[in-house]
């Protein structure tokens, strides 16, 4: 508080009621300050500090979400490690320079109207609404490859059941559209979901370390509409299984023939990720949409030294409820660990990482959304030169806005995209 | 709004008809607003509580089974505390009073503070709403995973709180903004009267601790809604976690609630003492260190949720140290009413009422900080007694007391003293009975909100039930004859308490930017020069007058 915002509140602001002739007959300079403040800068300072406070507020109301991240992260590292790796750190990076780029625009809005650069300002205002939609845009990029395939939040994350769900097992156990995942009944001895071979009958053996088995995966490129079928190449699913390079694809693109990345499948072999039983998981790393492919599978099973029932009777068995405190057996260092952890099949409870993430970036793009309605606003009002260097305020207290959304981005992407 | 409003009417001539008032941005209009929906939510929050004590007058079923009972009591809570305690004070007295204590002619946003209105309007009505869809009952703390799995109307309900949430913050923004930006040039920090202190830290509580309420009810919503699983343990989240946030904003809730009390009666009591308050900055201060208090001790809610032994042992001590600035205000109030010209009048026999009751209400949280006892107390009547002392004993009746001392100033009209007077005795005496017996039955192991219990309890629990009555029946008479002043009231006169800030300088009631001319510097909590003139008007009220400039001794610097 300067002591100059005293004087002028002293003086100045009694003398309204008898006024009669509407705004502007005590020395307001724009007819855009209203009655009950002393002058223009009585008015701008008030809302400046409104805007402030008001971004404490937002700081508070994102600080739930981000306690959340910190409290998760620390009781279960391995789901972060893990998970992150669904994000595509690309369209991360990109959204993170296009915001910086809108807040440019906008810091540089302010200062069009300061200066009574109505062109200026106006293209600013165009600048930054043209980003906010692209931001959103990617967001969509984002989110609808993430719902294609089943990566979703809490009670809704199945990586095991790609889009299509139970349409994609058909008669010769291909699944066209695409997929990622089978989802193969113990007992039943076929795919309840998904493209394993139900008619050869394979076993799985889940022993101590897992399942041993050996698939033949056959990716089926259509050509088109009833086109015929070629075959593009056969791997085995112990060269993606293998935690030994990268996510496992990389190795893969060695055997490869065509030109494009291929799956790589990974066994699934927690049943809190697949209830229905073990599942082999297929990763796109190249995450394009492929809609003219089919998978083919064969899957071997190594000799079975137990019967199934009683092999898997460990890993059926859920924690009750209130056991959230699982945590993967720590043989290992912990950085070997981690390494088997974000290349091996999804921890338990991988579902949070995306239900922090999802909660996280849903409520930073509702507050994007948000703020290009305010800049639309702006830029009507622009337009119609609301704006003086008497009266700027609302583009200043959006701009402060937007930097806080910006700033919030900034630390969203190092944290749910760059973990390692 | 418009500047060619005539500014030598009372505001309550200017404009008038609904159609005016629904969109006014007058601030004192938007807090009579207010103050009506905040009395129709107590009346309705008073109906539940009343339905939930009738229930145990006696063992067993007596009007309802468990799954009603289970609803009147979250209603009762949620209404009370969402729609009636958290902007009681501060949105309806407080937007009412504190631009003209400042002097100024409005809030700094006043179309905010009509957006804060109909959000408390929205919040009001999805609530209502959860009512109208067959209740809730979860409990007003919402807690998961009950409040994710229950077939109860929660999603109204919790939009409902969302939206009260929001409406508060913004009141507390506004204030705050007024605050530092419209103080006169005369008026420096420690020249506001204390009811500003008070309402500045509570807007700082308000401002600082409700979003992070928003981000959790929003996330239940969510969860509700579509499974989002950070606080359902099935889902691997953790239901912990949703007290913790919970309680963050809740504790600091409870002195959203009684912060603001606390600037009223430091007000009341010292007009009505005609002295000047002992200790001003000690208050001051304590308003803003409470505030800060009560961000550190929300532990306090979790002692038997699991939380760490370490984590339980700070908390607990961080719960005692709040009793530090509780007890200064008491103890400068207390001293304040030394040797003072005590006049008991309404508004001075609530804000006594207050002191006892929040000495009892404040020590009663001393036992429930210690570890070991809140082990046995814990989820028992001596908590329920505990915080309604605080939130109920403590602010409610803060709450009417303010409002009887500030009703001759903004409806121009007095209330019935003789029936006033009654009533704040209706209320002390049906309060104490009410709860001094639930302290009793919760030491002795009655746990909170069960619906039937051993006839041993029998005796406490009617008590309680008839003192629930006699509270209730007191609270609906004052309702009553405030609503029969409005139009049959004597004339209030400009000052009728002889009160000291500068409200008591604007003409009553206030014109439509308060003060027809710039007010002039007041001498706060100064009672010397302040003279009674009985029979000042027609209807024989009575009016203070300050004697003229020549006589007044010099301006002493500081308070």
């Amino acid at each position: 508080m300067s002591s100059t915002e005293h004087d002028k509140a002293g003086d100045g602001h009694h003398d309204h009621g008898d006024d009669g002739g509407g705004h502007g007959g005590h020395g307001h300079g724009s007819p855009w300050i209203q009655h009950h403040y002393d002058d223009a800068q009585h008015q701008f300072d008030s809302g400046k500090l409104g805007i402030w406070f008001f971004l404490v507020q937002e700081i508070l109301f994102f600080a739930g979400l981000f306690v959340a991240y910190i409290v998760y992260r620390h009781h279960h590292p391995e789901i972060f490690a893990y998970a992150s790796h669904y994000l595509d750190v690309k369209w991360g990076a990109i959204n993170t320079g296009v915001l910086i780029v809108s807040s440019l625009s906008a810091a540089w809005a302010v200062r069009c109207a300061q200066l009574a650069q109505r062109r200026g300002l106006i293209a600013c205002l165009v600048i930054t609404i043209v980003c906010a939609f692209g931001f959103l845009g990617i967001k969509f990029i984002e989110y609808s490859h993430k719902i294609h395939e089943g990566i979703l939040f809490g009670g809704r994350f199945d990586p095991c059941v790609a889009s299509g769900g139970d349409h994609l097992l058909n008669k010769a156990n291909r699944c066209p559209g695409v997929t990622s995942s089978v989802v193969w009944d113990v007992k039943a001895k076929k795919a309840t979901k998904g493209c394993l071979d139900a008619e050869t009958g394979y076993d799985w053996d889940a022993g101590a370390k897992g399942i041993q088995g050996k698939c033949q995966v056959a990716e089926v490129k259509m050509g088109g509409r009833g086109a015929s079928r070629a075959e593009v190449g056969r791997r085995t699913i112990e060269a993606c299984a293998a935690p030994s390079a990268g996510d496992g694809h990389a190795e893969m693109a060695g055997h490869d023939t065509p030109a494009h990345n291929t799956p790589c499948w990974s066994l699934v072999v927690n049943p809190h990720v697949c209830p229905k039983g073990p599942a082999a998981m297929v990763h796109y790393g190249d995450h394009t949409k492929r809609t003219d492919i089919e998978i083919e599978a064969t899957c071997e099973a190594a000799p079975a030294p137990v019967a199934p029932a009683d092999a898997f009777a460990g890993t059926v068995d859920r924690p009750g409820r209130g056991d959230a405190n699982f945590k993967a057996p720590q043989v290992q260092s912990k950085h070997d660990a981690i390494h088997e952890w974000s290349n091996g099949p999804p921890p338990e409870h991988t579902n949070m990482f995306f239900s922090i993430y999802f909660a996280m970036t849903g409520l930073h793009g509702l507050h994007v959304l948000f703020g290009i309605f305010v800049f639309i606003w702006l830029l009507v009002r622009a337009i119609k030169g609301h704006f003086t260097p008497d009266y700027f305020g609302p583009i200043d207290y959006a701009a402060l806005y937007w930097h806080l959304v910006d700033l919030i981005w900034i630390f969203l992407f190092p944290l749910l995209y760059l973990i390692h | 709004m418009s500047a060619s409003l005539d500014n030598t009417k009372s505001y309550l001539e200017v404009n008038p008809g609904w159609r005016n008032w629904v969109v006014t941005l007058d601030h004192k209009r938007i807090g009579m607003m207010y103050l009506c929906g905040i009395l129709a939510a107590l009346m309705l929050g008073g109906f539940f509580a009343l339905l939930v004590r009738t229930e145990l007058f006696s063992p067993g079923a007596q009007i309802v089974h468990q799954d009603w009972y289970n609803k009147f009591f979250t209603l009762h809570g949620a209404v009370m505390v969402f729609l009636v305690i958290i902007p009681g004070i501060p949105a309806a007295l407080g937007n009412m009073v504190l631009p003209i204590q400042l002097g100024a002619p409005d809030v700094a946003f006043p179309r905010l503070n009509l957006a804060s209105f109909y959000l408390w309007c929205g919040g009001a009505t999805l609530l209502l709403l959860s009512v109208a869809l067959g209740g809730i009952d979860t409990g007003w703390t919402f807690y998961t995973p009950y409040s994710i799995e229950t077939q109860t109307a929660v999603l109204p309900a919790v939009s409902g709180a969302f939206l009260l949430g929001f409406s508060s913050i913004f009141t507390g923004l506004n204030f705050l903004v007024t605050i530092h930006k419209f103080r006169p040039a005369s008026m420096g920090w420690f020249q506001m009267p204390l009811n500003l202190w008070a309402l500045y830290a509570t807007a700082l509580m308000q401002v600082l601790a409700t979003p992070v309420l928003g981000i959790t009810l929003l996330l239940l919503f969510v969860e509700r809604f579509m499974q989002i699983g950070i606080f359902d343990p099935t889902l691997g989240g953790d239901p912990v976690l949703f007290q913790h946030f919970f309680w963050f904003y809740s504790h600091p809730a409870v002195y959203i609630m009684i912060v603001p009390a606390m600037g009223v009666v430091s007000e009341i009591l010292t007009t009505f003492s005609r002295k000047p308050i002992f200790g001003y900055r000690f208050i001051a201060y304590s308003s803003i260190a409470l505030a800060l208090f009560s961000f550190l001790v929300w532990g306090h809610h979790l002692f038997v949720s699991g939380q760490s032994r370490l984590a339980n042992m700070v908390f607990s001590a961080l719960t005692f140290s709040v009793g530090i600035p509780a007890a200064i205000k008491v103890f400068n109030w207390t001293a304040t009413l030394y040797k003072g010209d005590i006049r008991l009048e309404t508004p001075m026999l609530y804000v006594l009422s207050f002191l006892i009751l929040f000495t009892i209400g404040g020590l009663t949280g001393i036992f429930l900080a210690v570890l070991s006892i809140d082990v046995h107390l814990h989820d028992t009547y001596f908590v329920v007694a505990h915080f309604h002392y605080v939130m109920m004993g403590s602010t409610l009746v803060a709450f009417l007391g303010g409002l009887h001392y500030w009703w001759p100033k903004l409806s121009g009209r007095m209330y019935p003293e003789t029936i006033g007077k009654v009533c704040a005795w209706g209320v002390f005496i049906g309060f104490n009975l009410t709860f001094l017996p639930q302290f009793v039955m919760g030491s002795r192991g009655m746990p909170r909100r069960y619906w039937d219990y051993d006839p041993e309890y029998t005796l406490y629990h009617r008590l309680s039930t008839i003192g629930a009555f006699i509270l209730g029946m007191s609270m609906f008479t004052v309702v009553c004859y405030l609503a029969w002043s409005l139009k049959r009231g004597k004339k209030a006169t400009q000052n009728p308490w002889g009160g000291s800030t500068l409200e008591w300088v604007a003409p009553t009631p206030p014109t439509v930017f308060n003060f027809p001319e710039p007010p002039p510097e007041v001498e706060l909590y100064e009672y010397d020069d302040l003279h009674e003139v009985e029979n000042a008007n027609q209807d024989g009220v009575t009016n203070w007058e300050r004697r003229p400039a020549a006589n007044k001794p010099a301006r002493s610097s500081h308070h």
